[in-house]
């Protein structure tokens, strides 16, 4: 998979790569069992800080996204998140709150918003299901 | 291994050249495995405080700790964990690349032959050329090889990629990344000092900006992303003038506004927004441009 970083965007550039492979890994662009590229070849080719990269698989490995075969490198998970339903409810609904103050402020209404979220539901099952179907 | 000393520790440092203070009160924590950055303008101390750690140079006053040693009483001990690549590198002319490796290699305990031979292919150095024949971009590389290859605890970097071409920089802070950085046991501390930030912006956890000898702003890059910011907006209208209390800067031309926040970017937005703009746009400054703001910075006080 591609990264990309952007030092403009604000977040900090290790939470950047997390997103990353959690898209990738909802999108399908990433499949269970998949490697994740080796710490030092990413680092080098992003030009960011070894740690950096190591911090962002260590996040995402707390998370239960990815795990790491010790001498084997990283690689995605099945997607068994180790949190309580609860917990995974409350993660979600922080990033709503985020796309309904932004809705609010772009003035898009509740329909349109809602519309909008079938369409993107609509669009990573469509996507990760055309990857499933080339095995 | 105590990692809870710091590999670089300066307090009130100060270096005085007759009348000029070169160094004027610095003080400066680099904690073990990070990398820091160290910018200021041409002139603002940044060489002669490295001088200091190398012991090249004794402190008028105040005190500079390596490893928590005195490199003026334990010179060797703190030399011999530590490599350095100074601002312009000279070899002695007359000795090849690998007599002049070799001649390096004979004052380390260690050194990591793999390194480099893989790190001479990579930059595509002929082991067999004369040093007096390499290009300032070869001889840097070069230099870069013999600071990597004994593989220290620090790696002290004086405005490494100053004059070379964009491709030579690229790789040298890749090889820093890789070649340096991939040492597991202990961990491996980068200070480098330089105003060609961009090309570090990947690689710096922490920073300070130096100005005449004193500090000006000390911050980790995240956090320094994400309180800067830079606001623009463009009204349907000139917008006239209203307050916006806590902007560090406000620029404005005709119908447009550009705005630097520092960490009030989501109350200057809200307050923008109310004005109803025809655009409204919010990115982070870049560690450059922090630096460069940094004028402002000094007039707000931070």
């Amino acid at each position: 998979m591609m990264f990309q970083i952007d030092f403009k965007s604000g977040k900090p550039v290790y939470l950047q790569l997390a997103d990353q492979v959690r898209y990738a890994a909802a999108s399908g662009a990433l499949r269970p069992g998949d490697p994740l590229p080796s710490i030092r070849p990413l680092a080098e080719e992003l030009r960011v800080n070894r740690n950096t990269v190591a911090k962002a698989y260590a996040e995402l490995e707390s998370q239960g996204v990815i795990e790491t075969a010790p001498g084997k490198g990283c690689f995605l998970k099945e997607n068994n998140s180790p949190f309580t339903k609860q917990v995974r409810q409350k993660l979600l609904i922080t990033e709503i709150d985020e796309a309904v103050v932004m809705a609010h402020h772009l003035q898009v209404d509740r329909d349109r918003f809602l519309a909008l979220v079938n369409e993107r539901l609509d669009y990573f099952e469509r996507k990760s299901g055309a990857t499933k179907r080339d095995d | 291994m105590q990692t809870d000393i710091p590999i670089i520790e300066l307090k009130n440092l100060t270096r005085r050249y007759g009348k000029v203070d070169a160094v004027n009160g610095l003080s400066l924590t680099v904690r073990p495995g990070r990398c820091y950055g160290m910018f200021g303008r041409n002139g603002a101390g940044k060489t002669t405080t490295i001088k200091c750690l190398l012991n090249l140079l004794r402190p008028t006053s105040g005190t500079a700790r390596v490893f928590g040693l005195d490199p003026q009483k334990n010179e060797v001990a703190v030399k011999s964990r530590l490599t350095y690549v100074p601002d312009s590198v000279a070899f002695y002319p007359w000795m090849s690349v690998r007599d002049t490796l070799a001649y390096l290699a004979s004052f380390r305990k260690h050194w990591n032959r793999d390194i480099e031979t893989d790190l001479l292919q990579r930059f595509q150095l002929d082991p067999n050329q004369k040093a007096d024949r390499l290009s300032r971009g070869q001889k840097t590389q070069l230099a870069l090889i013999g600071a990597i290859c004994p593989e220290p605890e620090l790696l002290v970097l004086d405005e490494p990629t100053m004059g070379l071409d964009p491709i030579v920089r690229r790789e040298f802070i890749e090889t820093v990344i890789g070649a340096y950085q991939s040492g597991e046991p202990q961990p491996r501390t980068v200070f480098v000092s330089t105003h060609l930030i961009s090309e570090f912006e990947g690689l710096i956890d922490e920073f300070t900006i130096i100005e005449q000898g004193r500090e000006l702003l000390t911050m980790e890059a995240d956090s320094a992303r994400d309180r800067f910011r830079k606001i623009r907006a463009r009204f349907v209208q000139p917008p006239g003038s209203f307050e916006l209390p806590g902007a560090l800067d406000v620029r404005r031309n005709g119908r447009e506004l550009e705005i630097l926040a520092n960490g009030n970017s989501e109350q200057l937005l809200e307050k923008l927004r109310a004005r109803q703009p025809e655009e409204l746009r919010c990115e982070s400054l870049s560690l450059e441009e922090i630096f460069v703001a940094s004028g402002i910075l000094k007039k707000a006080n931070l």
